[in-house]
């Protein structure tokens, strides 16, 4: 309640700070009228970032596979940050600077789990953006992206740029076409619209205009099968550009020294795939046994992840490391009930 | 020499602005960022998170090529929710359960799960009502809808992306009254990720609840209009006018009477004597269907309807947008011309699945149908 009441009163001087705002800018000489002279702070950010864009373009597109795309300065010597696509996979990529220089680039390295690449044209002192760790924003920023969308510039002209507010860090769980899309890490998600044609690879920018992220190629979130607007998180830049492993690979090269997880539930089943995950049979003496789960309980999440399925349960174990803690939220008649297990190593 | 002024007169805001507010353009946006936060965190505790296990893609009549699926894929994540009552009620949108699923169960903001029960759907407002056997859950403030105007900042409420915190995207209020007076219009982008959640203003009071509305057709048209700029939130009032009807267990369905219409082109013999008569703008009946309210009436083909309820109609568009807010249950006057005479007709709205049902057991409701065609075609209504 106490907190309650000083949120009340701060939101009154917000509000005042708000409407005191408004008036500076209609009473101010440099308004909004002016565009080009406004100090407005999307025109700063653009302005120090926008000669660091760079478009790009490749050989024709390929059914819905587009021929162009964007791309990022990282270095003074001309390494280029992008999405990981077929267009940069093409013998040719053509470099186009924000001043309308063209390069011919060549493609260093990639990664298949991020769906990144870094391209190179030969440069010296060229204008590059700088890697702001994600931890310095929050739900609510403001956020700027800027990319090659729709080819809509043309020639010379410098690419778009839309404004939006960070909405939420989560970690990314989408499919491209019918396919589960590779990265499944944390992304940051905006309320400005990225998921077009030739926006992947675009940085994303906080107010200061330092890049925050790039943003990823157009998928749909399997939690609501519709299109979302996402960036990766700087730091997987980062990683990515320093040659650190996919955290992918290295699970792998550690679950197969501990031996295969084991929880000691047997799914019933149907003969129908897509069926409920009820538990049909507890194996005596297993971590599930331990943990107190019965037969006929329908298990409905794993650690907060919903399952809905058997193979989604599958999956789940598939996932655990051997002496992991897990949470098990199950449904026992009416009631809802957590169980926490500790994996085991299957015998 | 213009550079110059130009930088001065930058300089000179840039002081105003610190010496009348002390706000600039960069605290500007550093002070929206903490309105945005400080509203969600006050929405917060009443936004839950609803999951759903079982059911299957809603299918829809497509006519002579029998039920066909809805366009829109369904997905089978977590949506959102409000507490709208201390002891257990939850308003969200009937999209979230359209696939009528076996098990309903929510996540409070503090991470506790209870099972909840789906009490009653508004397929009109696309709102739906479940229950959880919980007490003192935390209400949220609802803004009274006469101090919304257009222009003022709106933040659109989530859960569906799952997760511990909500998603939030910010626009405003684009209109008031839409859809026949049930909602809000926002440029908030609005989705799958937060049908059912609040639409809030700055100080996290709540606007109304999303849902997919726009568009005409299925349980899902509105959803392809998702991230649009096009979003829409019912008002609480309009809420609280079919609360009793949801937490009864009750169905609210578009009413329908049961005839096919067409515009009322001015093919009439005497076109002239119409236009002296004043009240003859309408829409013409073309089609009567079988077992339905229409059949059972006065109503005939040829007939013009002139007025629901008193109210003139004008054309085919408008009478569809009137007809499609009344629930089935419902009774409405349509005055209608036959010829030179001006007859009012008492119709009961049935559901459209009713529509050709001969009557069994109970003689007392029957059948009737609808409209999601064009307005270029002859429609049922």
């Amino acid at each position: 309640m106490i907190e309650r009441k000083s949120n009340a009163a701060r939101r009154g001087d917000i509000r005042y700070a708000l409407a005191g705002l408004f008036i500076v800018l209609s009473a101010s000489p440099v308004d909004s009228s002016d565009h080009n002279v406004a100090p407005n702070t999307v025109q700063r950010a653009f302005d120090g970032a926008l000669s660091s864009v760079v478009k790009l373009y490749g050989g024709g597109g390929l059914g819905r596979l587009h021929g162009y795309g964007t791309g990022f300065l990282v270095s003074a010597d001309g390494k280029i940050v992008t999405a990981l696509s077929i267009l940069v996979t093409r013998p040719t990529i053509r470099v186009v600077l924000s001043d309308g220089r063209k390069y011919d680039a060549r493609l260093v390295r990639s990664d298949e789990y991020r769906q990144l690449a870094v391209l190179q044209i030969d440069g010296e002192g060229l204008p590059h953006l700088n890697l702001t760790k994600t931890d310095s924003v929050e739900p609510g920023d403001t956020v700027i992206a800027m990319g090659n969308w729709y080819k809509i510039a043309e020639g010379e002209e410098h690419v778009s740029v839309n404004r939006g507010i960070l909405s939420l860090k989560t970690d990314l769980s989408a499919r491209r076409l019918t396919q589960d899309f590779e990265y499944q890490g944390p992304v940051l998600i905006y309320d400005a619209i990225t998921s077009n044609p030739g926006a992947p690879g675009g940085p994303l920018l906080d107010i200061h205009g330092n890049c925050i992220g790039i943003v990823g190629r157009v998928v749909e979130a399997v939690n609501t099968n519709t299109r979302i607007n996402y960036a990766l998180p700087s730091e997987e830049i980062t990683a990515f550009l320093g040659g650190e492993p996919s955290p992918k690979a290295t699970t792998a090269a550690t679950t197969g020294k501990q031996g295969k997880p084991y929880v000691g539930i047997k799914i019933s089943k149907f003969g129908f795939r897509h069926v409920s995950a009820y538990v049909q049979r507890v194996r005596p003496g297993s971590p599930a046994a331990e943990a107190g789960i019965k037969p006929d309980d329908l298990i409905v999440a794993i650690d907060n992840k919903r399952i809905t399925n058997a193979d989604a349960y599958r999956a789940a174990v598939d996932a655990m490391r051997p002496g992991q803690l897990v949470r098990f939220i199950i449904k026992r008649g009416q009631r809802v009930m957590t169980f926490e297990i500790t994996i085991g190593v299957r015998p | 020499m213009i550079a110059c002024l130009f930088r001065l007169s930058a300089l000179c805001a840039a002081m105003s602005a610190q010496t009348e507010t002390g706000v600039d353009h960069y605290s500007f946006e550093q002070v929206r960022a903490q309105v945005i936060r400080k509203a969600t965190a006050h929405v917060e505790p009443a936004l839950v998170t609803i999951e759903t296990i079982g059911g299957a893609q809603p299918v829809r009549d497509g006519g002579p090529r029998g039920p066909v699926e809805e366009s829109f894929r369904l997905a089978d994540g977590p949506t959102t929710g409000l507490v709208i009552s201390s002891d257990g009620l939850i308003i969200t949108s009937s999209f979230n359960f359209a696939r009528d699923p076996a098990i309903i169960t929510v996540t409070f903001a503090d991470g506790r799960r209870s099972v909840a029960k789906l009490l009653g759907r508004d397929h009109i407002r696309r709102l739906a009502l479940i229950k959880v056997d919980e007490e003192n859950l935390p209400e949220p403030d609802w803004v009274p809808s006469d101090e919304l105007q257009v222009g003022q900042y709106a933040m659109a409420c989530g859960r569906g992306l799952g997760g511990t915190q909500p998603f939030v995207s910010l626009g405003i209020v684009s209109a008031l009254n839409r859809r026949n007076g049930n909602a809000v219009q926002t440029d908030a982008k609005v989705s799958p990720i937060n049908y059912g959640g609040p639409l809030v203003d700055i100080e996290g009071r709540v606007m109304g609840i999303l849902v997919p509305m726009a568009g005409s057709g299925g349980a899902l048209a509105g959803a392809r209009w998702y991230d649009s700029g096009i979003g829409f939130a019912i008002y609480k009032r309009e809420i609280d006018g079919v609360f009793d009807r949801l937490a009864a267990g009750e169905t609210i369905e578009q009413g329908k009477i049961g005839v096919i219409l067409e515009p009322d082109e001015e093919s009439s013999l005497i076109p002239l004597l119409d236009k002296l008569l004043p009240p003859a703008k309408g829409v013409k009946i073309r089609e009567v269907l079988e077992h339905s309210p229409a059949s059972r009436s006065d109503l005939r083909v040829g007939d013009k309807i002139l007025a629901i309820d008193g109210q003139p109609t004008g054309d085919l568009s408008e009478l569809q947008r009137r007809l499609s807010d009344r629930a089935a249950g419902e009774t409405i006057m349509l005055t209608v011309k036959r010829r030179w005479r001006k007859l009012d007709v008492k119709i009961k709205l049935v559901p459209r699945s009713e529509i050709g049902k001969p009557p069994e057991e109970d003689a007392d409701s029957n059948a009737e149908e609808s409209s999601d065609e064009p307005t270029t075609r002859p429609v049922t209504d």
